[in-house]
């Protein structure tokens, strides 16, 4: 069984006063195995941030199915689908979505607070995820006093600290500095050894290249995929950019 | 001339492309103005002198006036600071894009122009209006024989504008000095550094907690009425200092120590609530204080008003025990009879019956008075240390209470009308008086309870009543002489009241002694004059502060609506379900909703013991009515706020929902 599987997954957003309806995904479909790290590519506007919308159950799909651990989550009442995302999924959101009103610390206590942990078992993972993360200092600042880099780590810590099934990051490393997000993807790469499944979007060639499959999307599908197999990251960082010169020229389609 | 055009339709075009901020608040100015006008329309219309020729009405409403117009102040630039907190990006933006500080400047001068001529011709107009409209619907309400005029005072058309020009000139001297002494960055920031945590603000929360006890202290151990009636509005001044310091600082105290408190903090129930109660608090304390003191005077001046109004005949009754009186204030025991077969005589020929016929000697000495002791030269000659004692003979009393009470020389029974009288015993000058006994309430003479001095009812053998004579008028200016009372109810109209009261008088003439004889149907209609305007007074002031809760309610819901929307989104986001989210939501609005509703009935608690105190100088000491008045006030406000909430809390999650 696979951990997570995508089928046939359509997305329209309709607005609201009858204008040209926007095909954001038309059926996708791919699998995740446990433990996988996975890279997702495409232009600006491709669908990515609307694939892992739909991925998490932020959004209802047009049509197709969510599976996650074998449970269709496109179908889960409301009810049951806040805590399921809670237990699941840890979700790095482009836009960081912190909230003013907490501290950083607060801010990635919030998941576990509403899981119900006791404040010493909190503590206990914030230690040791915001070391990782570089963000010790930080904790007691708001997130309107922290730059993007330190909002974007903040959003990370968030997401690891749950300890979730599924990674899903949107550009986690779209503020950060080289340095900053060769950290970053260094971590991801250890607890992704460490067993954690992660489903990552990035513009980023180098990060990309850490993954064990990349899928481009373009239109709204699944135009291409890599397989790592045995390639070292070099070679994968060449592969991955060859695909998108190939992309970009506006080459065959090759599935 | 093209210039000052330019910035003109710039500000109009911001206006519009703020107005889901602007047209809540241009309201919320206009709804002020028109409670400031009708306000100041009352304090200074001149039918209210119908009402009572006495300035201590005009000296309440003035009082008013002054209280709504600081109200006024401190709400409209409250509002008009966090307004803009929430445009400093765009003027950041302005600044940025290439315009000066100075322009950016007058565009905010043309847009408090255009606000404020807005807000104050609509204010004007409608507070005109409102003043009519409510006079008419009031009069039709409760047929009360005087209604006020309809007149606009001028007093009151030049001070509104005034006054509230002022404020709309403070506001834009406020909001021009942010944007001049801010940075670029920062005005780019300001929306953010809004939400920046409140400090805890001790200095603030001190002077609230001394104020709020203090005011209390007044209110709870103020013991005579006149003293009460000064010291009261001090009370309330204070009260609404530490009203306003305890909701600001106070509450953020309070939050920020369960904060603190980990185990608590940090459930999931307790984790959102508190940290986000700590901002609104932040941007709702001055409203919910406004709210709350406003909700006070409402219950305040309506469970009193209508108390008195209800209590009129009970009034009457302790002011004019019978429905006629006769009495002379020092007569000799000849002309007593004189006076009784004068009296018996006009009844009989005018075919009238005489019942609950009340009469009786009795002596009425002012001292001051220090604890149990009485003397007519005090050190002092402070007024509100003089106490009137009243004196009754013991034939009297036995006569008319049907008792056979004795008593020895030099021994007294006593009542303590108004005022404490402790020990067992008493003085005056060097006179010594035992008190025998304490007796429940007797009928005194009404003449006793109009004074607003402490007062006690005693009763004494006629030898000794003698004996206080000669200490109390030692110029023996009344010849050594009693007074005399004598009272009757009668079954007759009106008409042959007054014709009866004018005869009996005639009679008395011939005595060539003083005298009195009053009917009390001449009074009641005075007595309803001035109960039924201070009735139609509370009534009218009541519904303008509702008026103002409701609309400082509804402003408050919309803008933090839009404030809480994308706070609510992100924790759905990061996994609370909807229906967490709703529930958190009730639980905050509802606490931020009924928290002043709670704080007035608790302020309403402190101050019933002196508002009794404060009734008993309009002569109603009927305590069980006025608790029963001020309950009954409680639950229709109450009723009336919950229907308010309901609305508003409508309003409030269409807009969160989006
Ligand atoms: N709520 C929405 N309503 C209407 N259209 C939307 C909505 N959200 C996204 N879209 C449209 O759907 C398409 C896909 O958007 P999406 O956010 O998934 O892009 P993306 O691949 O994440 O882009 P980027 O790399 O810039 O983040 C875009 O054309 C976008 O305009
Ligand atoms: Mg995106």
């Amino acid at each position: 069984m696979y951990l997570l599987e995508v089928k046939n997954l359509k997305k329209v957003y309709t607005t609201r006063f009858g204008g040209n309806a926007v095909k954001a995904l038309n059926n996708v479909s791919f699998t995740v195995d446990e433990g996988e790290m996975i890279a997702i590519m495409g232009e600006s506007g491709s669908g990515k941030t609307t694939l892992l919308n739909m991925i998490a159950a932020l959004d209802k799909p047009t049509g197709g199915e969510v599976y996650l651990n074998g449970k269709n989550i496109t179908v889960i009442g409301d009810k049951e689908i806040s805590s399921f995302r809670r237990e699941n999924l840890g979700f790095v959101f482009q836009d960081f979505n912190l909230l003013d009103t907490f501290s950083i610390q607060d801010n990635i206590f919030l998941p576990l607070v509403l899981a119900g942990t006791p404040y010493e078992e909190m503590n206990k993972r914030l230690t040791s995820v915001a070391k990782r993360l570089r963000i010790t200092d930080l904790l007691s600042k708001y997130p309107y006093e922290v730059s993007g880099g330190e909002k974007q780590r903040t959003a990370v810590a968030r997401a690891l600290i749950t300890h979730p099934k599924l990674i899903l990051a949107d550009e986690p490393t779209g503020s950060l500095d080289s340095r900053s997000s060769d950290e970053l993807l260094k971590l991801f790469n250890e607890i992704n050894n460490d067993g954690q499944t992660i489903l990552m979007v990035t513009h980023s060639v180098k990060a990309a290249s850490h993954a064990k499959k990349v899928l481009f999307i373009k239109d709204g599908e699944v135009f291409h995929r890599i397989y790592k197999g045995d390639c070292t990251n070099e070679e994968m960082y060449q592969k991955i950019s060859d695909t998108l010169t190939l992309i970009a020229t506006g080459g065959v389609r090759n599935e | 001339m093209s210039k000052t055009f330019f910035y003109l339709k710039l500000a109009v075009n911001n206006l519009k492309k703020n107005s889901k901020a602007y047209v809540p608040y241009i309201i919320t100015c206009i709804g002020t103005i028109i409670m400031f006008y009708n306000m100041c329309f009352l304090a200074s219309a001149k039918t209210l002198g119908l009402i009572s020729d006495d300035g201590s009405l005009k000296m309440i409403l003035t009082f008013g006036t002054v209280v709504i117009g600081i109200f006024s102040a401190i709400f409209l630039f409250y509002t008009n600071s966090f307004l803009v907190k929430k445009r400093k990006k765009e003027f950041g933006l302005f600044n940025i894009l290439g315009m000066e500080k100075k322009h950016i400047a007058k565009i905010m001068f043309w847009e408090t122009v255009l606000t404020g001529a807005i807000s104050l011709s609509a204010g004007l107009a409608g507070g005109i209006l409102l003043s009519k409209a409510m006079i008419l619907l009031l009069f039709k309400i409760i047929a009360i024989r005087v209604t006020f005029g309809f007149e606009v005072p001028t007093l009151a058309v030049v001070i509104t504008p005034v006054l509230f020009g002022a404020i709309f000139a403070i506001n834009f001297i406020y909001n021009s000095l942010t944007v001049r002494l801010s940075k670029p960055v920062e005005l780019l920031k300001g929306g953010n550094v809004g939400e920046k945590e409140p400090k805890t603000k001790l200095f603030q929360g001190i002077v609230g907690l001394l104020s709020l006890s203090a005011g209390y202290y007044i209110a709870l151990f103020t013991e005579s009425p006149l003293q009460a009636l000064t010291l009261f509005f001090i009370a309330v001044i204070l009260v609404m200092i530490g009203t306003y310091c305890l909701f600001t600082s106070g509450s953020i105290a309070v939050l920020k120590l369960l904060r603190k408190n980990k185990n608590y903090y940090y459930k999931p129930k307790n984790f959102i609530s508190v940290s986000s109660m700590i901002y609104r608090m932040k941007r709702n304390a001055a409203g919910l204080a406004n709210i709350c003191i406003l909700s006070t005077a409402v219950i305040v001046m309506l469970s009193s008003t209508v108390s008195l109004y209800i209590g009129v005949e009970d009034v009457l009754r302790t002011r004019y025990p019978r429905d006629i009186t006769v009495g002379s204030s020092f007569i000799s025991d000849e002309n007593v009879e004189k006076m009784n077969k004068i009296i018996e005589d006009t009844t009989d020929s005018l075919g009238i019956e005489r019942r609950n016929v009340l009469n009786y000697r009795y002596l009425t000495v002012v001292a001051f008075q220090e604890d149990s002791r009485f003397q007519l030269q005090g050190d002092s000659l402070r007024f509100k240390d003089s106490a009137a004692l009243f004196f009754m003979d013991i034939d009297g009393y036995n006569k008319m209470y049907n008792a056979n009470k004795t008593l020895e020389e030099n021994e007294v029974l006593l009542y303590e009308y108004r005022g404490r009288l402790p020990g067992d015993s008493m003085t005056i000058e060097d006179l010594q008086l035992r008190i025998k006994e304490r007796v429940p309430a007797f009928e005194g003479d009404g003449n006793t309870s109009a004074m607003m001095i402490n007062s006690f009812y005693l009763v004494a053998r006629k030898d000794d009543l003698q004996k206080i004579i000669r200490v109390s008028d030692p110029d023996n200016t009344k010849g050594k002489d009693l007074a005399y009372f004598y009272g009757f109810d009668v079954n007759a109209d009106k008409q042959t009241q007054i014709q009866l009261a004018t005869e009996i008088r005639k009679g008395l003439k011939e005595l060539g002694i003083s005298y009195y004889a009053d009917g009390a149907d001449l009074s009641r209609e005075s007595f309803y004059t001035l109960y039924g305007g201070l009735f139609y007074l509370g009534i009218f002031l009541g519904l303008l502060f509702i008026m103002a809760t409701d609309l400082i309610n509804n402003y408050k819901q919309i803008a933090e609506g839009y404030d809480d929307k994308e706070r609510y989104e992100i924790m759905q986001k990061v996994g609370m379900s909807r229906e967490e989210v709703r529930k958190s939501i009730n639980s905050q609005v509802i606490k931020v909703f009924f928290l002043p509703l709670l704080a007035a009935v608790i302020h309403i608690a402190f101050a019933f013991k002196v508002i009794t105190k404060l009734l008993e100088i309009f002569n109603l000491t009927n305590v069980p009515l006025f608790a029963l008045c001020t309950l009954s006030t409680i639950l229709i406000f109450s009723v009336f706020y919950v229907a308010v909430y309901t609305l508003t809390a409508k309003t409030y999650y269409k807009i969160v929902k989006g």
